[in-house]
């Protein structure tokens, strides 16, 4: 693929010791205007007409992107390179973000699986042309579709490895349990390239996705948003038991957005049920814990918040968390975290692979 | 800026300059402090939110659903209430303590003097 990069004047310098990466930043880029010239022509007219689905109308009175955060020209500060270094880079201390933007919802909840595609890649050529030859520091995961895994596929394997192009992102709302083998397709791609898949909610019961919850559709926003863990359990449980890291021994799966503490006693349930039932899922050769402590990481935001500090501590004991952790703000979205906040009370080890090396490991960062 | 013991007073507007439902932003050396008319009261808190530091006072005052029965909701406190920004925690701005957890989780308030039309901050 060849880009034009834009007049990249005064580009910020870059800092060669990571101290923080940020693995979910939701820039609010690029503009129509720069995806337009990406659509194919026979689908130009849809796109200009807007053609995206998915709102649950659910009443989140805080607003769902902060108002607060504005850069040096007045602007909103997930709008450009320049915002996101200064409304979250510089006062933060993050020296790395991985973008992820918000178009994958798209490719998991369309009802148009064609649709679904074109406006995932017009998206990542987009950020590719406008926004990565502005700032080093940033990365991007590119949206694929989960629609059709075979689309999805072809898009990991058509930018996966461009040197910016971190990994891939999908969404967590979608028609099936994910471990199910017509997404396999698209895990192979992956597995193929060396791209970790992101998966991050945000459009559950939306478009053609399934309920959000499992007894269905709750009421209001705040049952809808506790409720999303449900669906990361549900995909995690359905990847574990349909033995895709088995069949993708290379496939690294991150849990954006999706909850921590659930996982402890989803392992320790699924593992007892494994030593019972293993003969209904013979490919496990192993507990599933432990094939979810390889293959699978989980992004700090929102961090649960107990009363007693201590008692996130101990859970994160109870699991590998120095290791499966990854920093995220999830900027510039209201339930986010500064990483400060999110890994207070931890030693500094422990704070450097959760909001570094762990990111620079797993994602080939320099 | 006049010296009252240990004590600061700055002074923060006119009171023709604030009127109800107005606020501002002070600056007094390092800190940030939000001067509020809440219907003819002033009230002043500290910019900082206590849960992950926001700056609260660029928050929006509203009001809220108040405490009511399950299905039935009822509309009060119209510009008695700060917003916080980030996570939209809602602190009372008579009183700086928040509607979630009064007991333990509140603004740093600050004493608001007025004599001779002009409104002062005591820091």
């Amino acid at each position: 693929m060849t880009v034009s990069a834009p007049e990249t004047e005064s580009k910020p310098a870059i800092q060669k010791a990571i101290r923080c990466v940020d693995c979910d930043v939701h820039q609010s880029g690029p503009d129509r205007d720069a995806m337009l010239k990406h659509v194919p022509k026979a689908w130009k007219d849809r796109f200009q007409s807007g053609g995206h689905v998915g709102h649950l109308g659910l009443h989140n009175p805080v607003g769902v992107t902060r108002q607060d955060c504005k850069d040096r020209s007045g602007k909103h500060g997930a709008c450009s390179p320049i915002g996101l270094n200064d409304c979250l880079m510089e006062p933060y201390g993050i020296d790395r973000v991985i973008l992820t933007g918000g178009i994958y919802s798209q490719g998991g909840i369309h009802p148009d699986a064609d649709w679904a595609d074109i406006l995932c890649r017009a998206y990542n050529d987009a950020l590719l042309e406008t926004w990565i030859p502005q700032d080093d520091r940033m990365h991007m995961a590119i949206a694929v579709t989960t629609r059709d895994a075979e689309l999805g596929a072809a898009e990991v394997r058509r930018l996966g490895a461009h040197p910016k192009v971190a990994g891939a992102i999908i969404s967590s709302a979608c028609t099936a349990p994910l471990g199910q083998r017509q997404f396999h397709p698209l895990y192979a791609a992956c597995s193929e390239m060396g791209l970790p898949l992101m998966m991050h909610p945000g459009a559950e019961g939306c478009g053609v996705s399934a309920a959000p919850t499992a007894a269905g559709f709750p009421t209001r926003y705040i049952e809808w948003h506790t409720g999303i863990i449900q669906v990361f359990q549900a995909h995690l449980t359905s990847m574990v038991c349909e033995g895709v890291f088995q069949k993708f021994p290379k496939l690294k799966v991150v849990l954006v957005e999706g909850g921590i503490s659930w996982i402890v006693p989803l392992m320790w349930r699924l593992d007892k049920n494994w030593k019972a039932l293993r003969s209904t899922v013979p490919w496990l050769d192993r507990k599933p814990s432990e094939v979810i402590r390889d293959h699978v990481y989980l992004t700090t935001q929102p961090i649960e918040e107990p009363d007693n500090h201590e008692h996130l501590v101990q859970l994160f004991n109870m699991f590998d968390a120095k290791k499966m952790l990854l920093f995220a703000s999830d900027f510039p979205h209201w339930d986010g975290d500064t990483p400060q906040f999110a890994l207070r009370g931890f030693d500094a080890d422990f704070k450097h692979h959760v909001m570094a090396q762990n990111a620079i490991d797993l994602f080939g960062l320099e | 800026m006049v010296a009252n013991r240990e004590k600061t007073k700055v002074e923060v507007a006119k009171v023709s300059e604030l009127p109800p439902g107005q606020s501002k932003i002070i600056t007094v050396g390092r800190r940030e402090v939000g001067v509020y008319n809440v219907g003819g009261q002033y009230r002043a808190v500290l910019n900082i939110c206590p849960h992950e530091l926001a700056p609260v006072c660029k928050g929006k005052v509203v009001g809220t659903r108040v405490p009511s029965k399950p299905n039935e909701y009822k509309w009060g406190r119209d510009g008695e209430i700060l917003q916080c920004p980030w996570h939209g925690w809602e602190f009372d701005l008579k009183d700086g303590k928040s509607l979630h957890e009064p007991h333990k989780c509140h603004l740093k308030t600050y004493e608001i003097q007025v004599e001779q039309e002009t409104v002062f901050l005591i820091v």
